[in-house]
This record gives C-alpha cells, sequence and structure tokens, in this order.
C-alpha cells in the first residue's frame, strides 16, 4: 500500500510538470471584454425593463388606491347606496307593513330613534 | 499577490484598466490551474473567460483585497467543477462516436509525431487522467489543488470555507479512492501476463 502511496505522489508530481503553466493567445483578452460588455448591455436592459416594470405597477397601484377610497360620483347620486345598510333596510320595510306581519318595534328603540 | 490591493480596490470600484491589469497578472496562473483542472488544454480558454467574467461581476461582493486570491481560486474551482460536469454528461455519447481502434490510431498518430520526453509526459498526464476520472469532480479538483497544485490546508480552508478537520477527511477519502484506481490499474497488467 505505502509502495502505490508512494508511486501515486510521485506521478501527481510528474503530472504537474507535464502540464505546465502557459499564457493566453492574443484574442483572449478582446474576447472577454466583448463578453463583459455582452453582459453588462444585457443587464443594463434587464435594469431598464425592471425600473420600467415598477414605474407601471406603482401608478397602478395609485390608480387601484384611488378608485378603491373615492366612492365613485354616480354613487352617491343614487339614493338606494345613500347611509349604512341599517338605513336603506329600515326604508324599505316601514313600521306600518312590519306592524301588519305582527312584527312591533320596542318602544325604546322607536323613541330613541 | 501578484498585484497590488490598490489595483483590485480600484478594479472593485469600476476601472476598467484596473481590472485589466488584474486579469493580466494572474491568467497565466489560473490557466495552468484550469488546465490540470479539466485536463483539456482546448477547453482551459473557455473555463479561464468564465472565470474572469464571474471575476468582473462579482467583484463588488469581495470585502477586503486580502482575501482576493482565495476567491480567485474559488472562482476558479466552481467553473472547472462546472465544466467537467457538463462534461461527463456528454462524455458517453463522445466515446460513442468514435471506436476503440480509431482512438488507438489516433494516438499512435500523434504519438508519432513527438519526441520521447513528450511522449511520456503525454502518457503521464493521459494515465493521472485516467485516474482522477475514477472518482468525482469534487474530489478530483480536492486532490488536484492539494497534490499537483502544492496548495496548503490554510489555503484550501479559505477556499472550501470548511475547516482543516474536514477538509483532511475529504483529502483523505479522495486519495483513497484514487488509490484504489491506481492499485487495480496496477494489478491489471500483472494479471493479465500471468494469465498469458
Amino acid at each position: 500500500m505505502d509502495k502505490f502511496y508512494d508511486e501515486l505522489n510521485a506521478l501527481l508530481s510528474e503530472y504537474r510538470d507535464s502540464v505546465p503553466d502557459f499564457d493566453a493567445n492574443a484574442e483572449f483578452m478582446p474576447k472577454l471584454w466583448q463578453r463583459i460588455d455582452a453582459r453588462r448591455s444585457v443587464i443594463f436592459r434587464m435594469k431598464r425593463l425592471t425600473q420600467v416594470f415598477v414605474a407601471g405597477a406603482a401608478a397602478l397601484c395609485l390608480l387601484m388606491a384611488g378608485v378603491l377610497v373615492l366612492p365613485p360620483a354616480s354613487a352617491s347620486n343614487d339614493p338606494a347606496l345613500r347611509g349604512s345598510y341599517a338605513d336603506i333596510l329600515a326604508e324599505s320595510h316601514p313600521i306600518e307593513s312590519l306592524a301588519a306581519l305582527g312584527i312591533v318595534r320596542d318602544a325604546s328603540e322607536l323613541n330613541g330613534k | 499577490m501578484l498585484v497590488d490591493f490598490e489595483q483590485i480596490q480600484k478594479a472593485q470600484a469600476g476601472d476598467d484598466a484596473a481590472f485589466n491589469r488584474v486579469v493580466v497578472a494572474y491568467r497565466k496562473r489560473i490557466f495552468g490551474t484550469i488546465a490540470r483542472l479539466i485536463g483539456r488544454p482546448e477547453d482551459v480558454e473557455d473555463v479561464a473567460q468564465e472565470v474572469f467574467l464571474r471575476l468582473y461581476f462579482s467583484l463588488d461582493q469581495l470585502r477586503t483585497p486580502e482575501v482576493f486570491e482565495p476567491w480567485l481560486y474559488r472562482l476558479t474551482v466552481n467553473a472547472s467543477y462546472d465544466y467537467l460536469r457538463r462534461q461527463r454528461r456528454r462524455s458517453e455519447s463522445r466515446m460513442a462516436d468514435l471506436s476503440e481502434q480509431q482512438v488507438m490510431m489516433a494516438d499512435a498518430v500523434a504519438g508519432g509525431k513527438q519526441s520521447h520526453e513528450e511522449q511520456r509526459r503525454k502518457q503521464v498526464k493521459e494515465f493521472v487522467e485516467s485516474l482522477l476520472d475514477t472518482v468525482s469532480e469534487e474530489d478530483r479538483i480536492l486532490l488536484t489543488l492539494k497534490e499537483v497544485e502544492g496548495l496548503s490546508l490554510k489555503e484550501l480552508e479559505k477556499i472550501y470555507s470548511v475547516n482543516e478537520n474536514a477538509l483532511k477527511v475529504r483529502l483523505f477519502r479522495a486519495r483513497q479512492r484514487v488509490l484504489k484506481a491506481f492499485e487495480a490499474s496496477q494489478r491489471k497488467p500483472a494479471k493479465a501476463e500471468a494469465g498469458g
């Protein structure tokens, strides 16, 4: 085993010499800069696209917020949509019609109103 | 360090001329390391370009210029590892393209043109690469960095970001695997001789 171990170590060091350091050819640096520029332009385009997308999303958010917060003008003119749900319910069921059905409102409730 | 810290800092700040100087200073060493890690001289330039490309776009992540060299080695190891993995996937189909006889003839023709010393080097190179091919890409790279490139455990620690003991265990296992392949290759001819 030790014999193989030593032989392997010798082989590995010989391998080091069989593949010496060597320098690049003349095309290496121009090619590298071409690749860097190509990647840079892709990154630049992606950045621009992201900026446009973020700006568009922000504008859409503002628009949606405006639609949700501000009540539409047509809704304020519609009597059915004015007031709370309880008021609308009370308007559509006058006391007289409730009495006809046998439902009598509490006196204190009427006084309170 | 083959360049001043100042050059690295300038390159980090986006100075292309400084980056150029860093590449020129390190490319020879990186070429040699890649050649020994991947064992295919024709693909060394491509892998080296990938290393320096990754270096350019990740240079701003380097916190201190002192760790530049281990960091560059890590990029080299990662790019070589990616290459070896791709290569392993393709190797089966490539081998199927050539018959054994064609491979032997090509070797003989190439061998005839070389001097004895060159042939010996070629044989060593091919034999060691065939041994390294029997282990995983991780083992191959780790063993090459330690035994062929001659990096110390401290340097390997910085490259792999693991502690010395874990590294020793990994190295021991990798060496055992290669040793096993080496032993097997040495016993085969003996058996063949005994049988013949």
